[in-house]
């Protein structure tokens, strides 16, 4: 039934919105939608038995584990955020002419859509339907790029398609790879994760890496992982910046969270003494890139997406060790990087609202007397970079700590690396901050810029994130440790 | 019902058409005939479908040959072409890269070390029948060779059809390798429906400057007119 409700929700709002024609309710379905996900989320949670058995939920086709349910947990609160902030976002878009009043319906339609189909990907077992929505996310948040019509956002949203798509469908070839292995050791083919999982063991290997590797490359592409991530700065940087947190803080956890279910079935094969080197080198080399891009960059939303990268490259790494305490910093990483990057997106979303005029998506950012202008969004920025590089006592610190120490269990010289290009991207950061941040100019002359007027919508969902992330970082709750360690043992790691 | 052999040398001739098809959506210049040689593709996707529902006979394969003739030989091309004529882009000449000879070059090699790839993949597990290994390399190869039009042409809409020619070459690959449920052939001609639409579309934008963009939007109705907001 649950999943009904979901779906019902859904169908609820998207009636609502083509109904409406002011943006505020149009706005007000959509934070509505995300706060009724996140407490049916949090209702399966607290009240019913992971994994849940109910109608159609427990088929084949569709499952809730405490994975899916953490990731969907994870979307709704940022999807939430996201939402407010677009209240005063979008607002200040259609004034500006950037959005035309014309397109605002299709946005919060793609919006309300994206945020269904993202669930249902999580909750799906089959893994085939599992490759249909994660497809379809593509296709919808690309729309949710190119809205404003701008030729430079047209461009970055159909590279994105094509990268993506492309990919994908080599993932998909991996999947019937994956059939077929199934069809030949139990008799009947299947590309349920739950059956595949039970029966792991009796796989081949060959035929295991090649589907592995496969699906690998459309689930890297989808996340953002060298070689495939050229399509991320682009669509992140063009994306409204309510978009963004959404791609940077979702999106991109699709495409990982895929690689961690097949990664689960090909850990319990011999295949994943191949496989597991495989994936450290594409997160080293992720991370590399990641971090001589960031080094000379002077757009702050472009800095931003390549740290997203960075982050990913940092997933990957930690799969790769494949201890379970590396597996339980991943997830914890997962959460903690999609909660600081949102925030951070939204601060630089109200610093591309200030400085907007003086730059194009591409230009350095000119920014100037930005404490006397925005003194939250350079906060915002300080605190939320702080809390990227994994500074103590936000949550990133102990992800990358505990991962790390794994690490240097395995290998000291792959330690010594990651610790140098991790370092790296903390300077790239830093450096921009120091940079631009002291720009201040004359007292006499520092009329020339308005202020831009921050509408508290803005204002709240940033600081909300930041402190969030404070209070998971300090306290680090028991019952959410619980909670990952279930997914630990769920994944048979 | 009809001899296996000679069903069998149908299919084979058939594998030579989509060669013939794929060097053709590779080196021409020309889009309006890509997009007919891409329906001429697909309609070649559901003869072998249709030959192999005969070897078989399971009706997945026959609900497969319905499906792919009805949305890729008729309503995809039939889509792409409308939208061809209302930007009027006749030829694409520009190429990234790669020119058409050397795609040419390339995609024999492509063929060459996937056959080799596949040989040692499938080596362990049980012996396959000739005409279904042939099958599996050749879907690879398509889709390869779809992939090199996406990322060597520079037309938006040049690469959609690269993309369309990928996932038929993903067809093949399935149809030959293993017997997948109707219902995912079924959800990816939808999601394919989908993607072929919004990237036409955004292709629209691409191909014009933006003041003339919005114009054709509202010519399409894609846009509504502007709307009182409050």
């Amino acid at each position: 039934m649950i999943l009904i409700a979901f779906v019902l929700v859904s169908v609820l709002s998207l009636v609502i919105i083509a109904a409406t024609r002011s943006h505020r309710q149009m706005n007000t379905v959509c934070i509505t939608q995300a706060l009724i996900f996140a407490a049916l989320a949090a209702y399966v949670v607290i009240f019913q038995q992971v994994p849940v058995v109910s109608f159609l939920v427990g088929s084949q086709y569709f499952f809730i584990d405490h994975l899916g349910l953490f990731e969907v947990l994870i979307a709704t609160v940022i999807f939430a955020c996201a939402a407010i902030y677009a209240r005063g976002y979008v607002e200040g878009l259609l004034e500006s002419g950037e959005l035309e009043k014309g397109s605002l319906k299709l946005f919060y339609a793609a919006w309300a859509l994206l945020l269904l189909v993202i669930v249902l990907a999580f909750f799906s077992d089959n893994l085939a339907l599992f490759w249909i929505f994660a497809e379809l996310t593509t296709i919808i948040s690309a729309m949710l790029i190119a809205i404003l019509a701008a030729r430079e956002n047209i461009d970055a949203a159909i590279k994105y398609i094509f990268v993506a798509s492309v990919s994908m469908l080599f993932a998909f070839v991996g999947f019937i790879f994956l059939f077929e292995i199934s069809r030949v050791s139990l008799g009947a083919g299947t590309l349920n994760w739950t059956v595949l999982m039970q029966h792991a063991t009796a796989f081949p290997p060959g035929m295991m890496i090649a589907s592995f590797v496969l699906v690998f490359v459309g689930f890297a592409a989808k996340s953002g992982i060298f070689p495939f991530h050229t399509w991320l700065p682009e669509a992140h940087a063009k994306a409204p910046s309510a978009v963004s947190a959404i791609l940077s803080g979702v999106l991109l956890n699709v495409g990982i969270y895929g690689i961690i279910r097949v990664y689960a079935i090909v850990r319990q094969t011999t295949a994943v003494a191949t496989i597991a080197p495989m994936l450290s080198v594409f997160g080293i080399l992720t991370i590399s890139i990641a971090a001589l891009s960031m080094l000379p960059q002077k757009n702050l939303k472009k800095l931003v997406a390549f740290s997203s990268v960075e982050n990913m490259g940092i997933m990957l790494v930690g799969l790769a060790i494949s201890t379970p305490i590396a597996l339980f910093w991943v997830l914890f990483h997962i959460m903690a990087h999609s909660f600081t990057k949102a925030s951070l997106f939204f601060s630089s979303g109200i610093l591309h609202r200030q400085y907007r005029s003086r730059f194009s998506s591409d230009a350095a950012d000119e920014i100037r007397d930005v404490f006397r202008l925005q003194p939250l969004a350079a906060w915002g920025i300080i605190l939320g970079g702080l809390a990227i590089i994994g500074m103590p006592p936000f949550p990133i610190f102990f992800s990358e700590f505990f991962i790390l120490m794994q690490l240097g269990a395995v290998s000291l010289w792959v330690l010594g690396v990651m610790l140098i290009l991790l370092f790296i991207a903390a300077g790239g950061l830093g450096y921009f901050v120091l940079t631009t941040f002291t720009q201040v100019s004359e007292p006499k002359t520092s009329s020339d810029i308005e202020p831009y007027r921050t509408p508290a919508s803005m204002k709240v969902p940033t600081i909300f994130l930041l402190v969030l992330l404070l209070v998971v970082g300090i306290f680090l709750p028991t019952s959410g440790m619980e909670f990952l360690n279930q997914i630990v043992t769920e994944l048979k790691f | 019902m009809i001899e296996t052999a000679i069903v069998v040398a149908i299919i084979r001739i058939l594998f030579v058409c989509i060669i013939i098809t794929a060097a053709y959506i590779i080196s021409t210049r020309n889009l309006l005939s890509v997009v007919s040689v891409y329906a001429l593709q697909s309609l070649t996707l559901v003869c072998i479908a249709l030959a192999l529902y005969s070897l078989e006979g399971s009706i997945v394969l026959l609900a497969i040959a319905v499906v792919t003739f009805i949305s890729k030989v008729i309503i995809i091309p039939y889509f792409i072409a409308t939208i061809q004529e209302k930007i009027r882009i006749k030829r694409d000449i520009e190429f990234h890269y790669l020119n058409p000879t050397t795609s040419l070059l390339i995609s024999m090699a492509l063929m060459l070390v996937i056959y080799m790839a596949l040989a040692r993949i499938v080596q362990g597990t049980p012996a396959r029948e000739n005409l279904f290994f042939f099958g599996a390399v050749l879907g690879i190869s398509l889709m390869l060779m779809g992939m090199m039009v996406t990322f060597s042409r520079k037309r938006a809409i040049t690469k959609v059809l690269g993309f369309l020619s990928m996932e038929n070459g993903v067809l093949l690959f399935g149809m030959f390798v293993t017997e997948l449920p109707f219902i995912i052939e079924f959800l990816i001609i939808i999601d394919l429906i989908i993607l072929v639409i919004l990237t036409t579309i955004l292709s629209v934008g691409i191909d014009s400057t933006l003041e003339d963009y919005h114009k054709r939007l509202h010519r399409f109705h894609l846009l509504e007119e502007s709307e009182e907001v409050s």
